[in-house]
């Protein structure tokens, strides 16, 4: 299939949604519900399309707007390019499949609520954010697309504003993330500046033309906002009260897609793609293994003592926001090695891994609440036995989450470990401890579910079609990769790694050679 | 309101409308465009709001319509940007090769798409902004 020709369907038909959306919403609930599914649907078929079609190829697709190429009457491109290489299509298909789902969770999970016109558009404008980050393959378009994605979450993490949580994690992570996007934003400006382009590709060109101080401040400003965007630690707070506060079906695309696609992938487009031959990619590499050891250890330590379920497995998202950005600083530092490209693999894998298991996870916690009505875990225990299949979805993913041996989870953790454990053996044993702080997380929630059933859990049951059908795929989608974990790892994340690095294709794809 | 000003914008009101569509319509000829223009316009609302208080607001505006209108506004330029999928996304076909909005550049029927997605960005950020403080205004009470 021609991935040039479909790769513009990926922004219409979620635009196209969300614009209708007040329209079809004057025609009532259901059509409203058929819609958001139709649509998000629709981009899924696309996104797995497009995946597939780069995948197949092996290239780098390039779609240039507003004409038939980048480049004006002189030699530079004066348009604006999307740029999408594998890694970029593997986050295109894990954006579109972890959105369907969610969109299907939330018919049964959000029906109690009002307002949800504003919801369904707000969460496919989500979609489209996302996916316009991973896409583009220009400076300004990406920021563009980066607060399309944040302005949206914000809107959506204060959306029950009924509740007092959800409007201070509403309030903290708008904040926040202004300040972070504000940071981009200026980097922007200072390579504008200097070099007087936005295209990435061209960009890259120019940086290893001209290394100036200013592209150093702008990537440092980059760095900064975007660990801010993945919630990395210091920088995490926002994220242990966003995640909680906001709807589950929110929840499981904030910490599933949002963290990664604004965060983790933004940065290594950015480092590998734009700064790769210019910068001292050792010293950055460092920069980022040293955020990500502090992360990973915080981030799953505070995970162990919380009580507050959805509190938990936001904190264990920045545990595993953490390996990624191990696995990316390694990536980083070891640039060109066997090594780093085992690290950005297993960091690529887990991405993808991760934004399945986290949104099962939190669609399970979703499941209980809806039923219990509370997020403590202290009165949750027993609802194995009235709540079989929830329980047993989230003992899937807890596993998986660990890094058990026949889950997806393991094969891209043993790349973490295995790298890092080459590269510098004190970060192998950081990585082990966080991990161990997570089984004990984990295994503290699993005691609780099969404990004593409590007087309040009696009456609970499993959810109801809608919201138990994304568990099931999920559980399934887990297995199964858990199944080929080896051939995954050879046949899409190593390619992948190899279309990232590779940074003198994809500057040359958009200049044509000039 | 007293009466002075609401007389005031009773006059002004008109004016501040047929301004701000001056700037959308010339969007492309001279400064401003959709969102300058669109702004302006949603001024002319406010001070409509203001002047006359929320109970005539109420009466003269209608959640639906100007949702929907919002709705418009997006999927016009969404589908002006689609004219030209032929040859990509955004591809100015009403200027290379018409039927109208070719004429000689610095016309008012000129520059393609352009005319056409301000007049859609305007008519969005009107029904935008006029909805979003429509909607503080009627926002609940002072306490809780």
């Amino acid at each position: 299939m021609n991935g040039e020709a479909i790769l513009p369907y990926l922004i219409i038909i979620p635009l196209f949604g969300a614009f209708s959306m007040p329209m079809v919403n004057l025609l009532g609930r259901k059509s409203r519900e058929a819609w958001a599914v139709i649509i998000s649907g629709a981009t899924l078929a696309v996104g797995s399309a497009m995946f597939y079609s780069v995948w197949e190829n092996r290239g780098i697709i390039v779609y240039t707007l507003g004409a038939k190429s980048p480049l004006g009457q002189a030699n530079f491109p004066i348009r604006i390019v999307w740029e999408v290489d594998l890694f970029g299509a593997l986050m295109v298909f894990m954006v579109t499949l972890v959105s369907f789902l969610a969109v299907l969770y939330s018919l049964g999970y959000m029906k109690h609520d009002t307002g949800l016109d504003k919801y369904y558009t707000l969460i496919i404008i989500l979609e489209l954010g996302m996916l316009g980050i991973a896409i583009t393959g220009d400076l300004f378009n990406f920021y563009v697309f980066l607060e399309i994605m944040s302005i949206a979450s914000y809107a959506l993490v204060a959306f029950r504003n009924d509740t007092w949580e959800g409007i201070e994690a509403g309030i903290k992570y708008m904040f926040v993330g202004s300040i972070a996007s504000a940071f981009i934003l200026l980097g922007i400006a200072l390579l504008y500046g200097q070099y007087g382009t936005l295209t990435m590709s061209y960009l890259a060109l120019k940086l290893a033309e001209s290394p100036s101080v200013t592209a150093k401040v702008a990537l440092a400003l980059f760095i900064a906002g975007l660990l801010f965007k993945s919630g990395a630690s210091p920088v995490h707070m926002w994220l242990a009260d966003a995640h909680p506060a906001a709807p589950s079906s929110i929840s499981a695309m904030l910490s599933g897609l949002v963290i990664k696609i604004g965060g983790i992938y933004a940065l290594a487009r950015i480092l590998f793609s734009i700064y790769g031959a210019s910068i001292s990619v050792k010293t950055v590499g460092w920069v980022i293994i040293i955020f990500a050891c502090i992360t990973l250890v915080i981030g799953n330590a505070m995970a162990v003592i919380q009580n507050d379920m959805k509190r938990l497995l936001a904190y264990s998202s920045v545990g595993q926001i953490g390996y990624i950005l191990l696995g990316l600083g390694i990536g980083l530092a070891a640039y060109g090695s066997q090594t780093g490209e085992i690290a950005m693999a297993g960091a690529i894998y887990h991405t993808f891994n991760h934004a399945l298991m986290k949104a099962l996870l939190f669609l399970v916690a979703g499941a209980v609440i809806h039923q219990l009505g509370t997020r403590n875990l202290n009165e949750l225990s027993g609802i194995a036995k009235t709540m079989p299949k929830t329980t047993f979805a989230f003992l899937i993913g807890a596993a998986a989450i660990i890094g058990m041996p026949p889950l997806n989870g393991f094969a891209s953790k043993w790349l973490i470990y295995e790298s890092s454990a080459i590269f510098n053996p004190i970060l192998g044993a950081i990585a082990i401890i966080g991990t161990a702080f997570c089984t004990a997380a984990y295994v503290r929630v699993l005691y609780t579910f099969f404990g004593r059933p409590s007087e309040s859990v009696m009456k609970a049951k499993d959810p109801e079609g809608t919201m138990l059908w994304p568990i099931i795929l999920l559980v399934v989608a887990i297995i199964v990769m858990g199944l080929f974990p080896w051939q995954i790892s050879e046949k899409i994340m190593i390619p992948a790694v190899k279309a990232l690095e590779n940074q003198l294709a994809y500057v040359s794809t958009v200049l044509g050679g000039a | 309101m007293g009466l002075i000003v609401k007389t005031t914008a009773r006059a002004i009101i008109p004016l501040i409308g047929i301004f701000g569509t001056y700037i959308v319509v010339h969007g492309h000829l001279t400064p401003g465009g959709g969102f300058q223009g669109g702004a302006t316009i949603a001024g002319a609302g406010i001070l409509f709001l203001v002047a006359f208080g929320l109970d005539e607001m109420k009466e003269q505006y209608n959640k639906s319509l100007y949702s929907a209108l919002e709705g418009i506004g997006g999927l016009t330029f969404l589908g002006v940007a689609m004219l030209g999928m032929g040859v990509a996304f955004f591809y100015n076909t009403l200027w290379h090769n018409g039927p109208f909005f070719n004429g000689q550049p610095g016309t008012l029927l000129s520059a393609g798409y352009l005319p056409i997605m301000n007049l859609a960005v305007g008519l969005k950020v009107f029904t935008g902004l006029v909805s979003a403080l429509t909607t503080i205004a009627l926002y609940r009470r002072w306490k809780s």
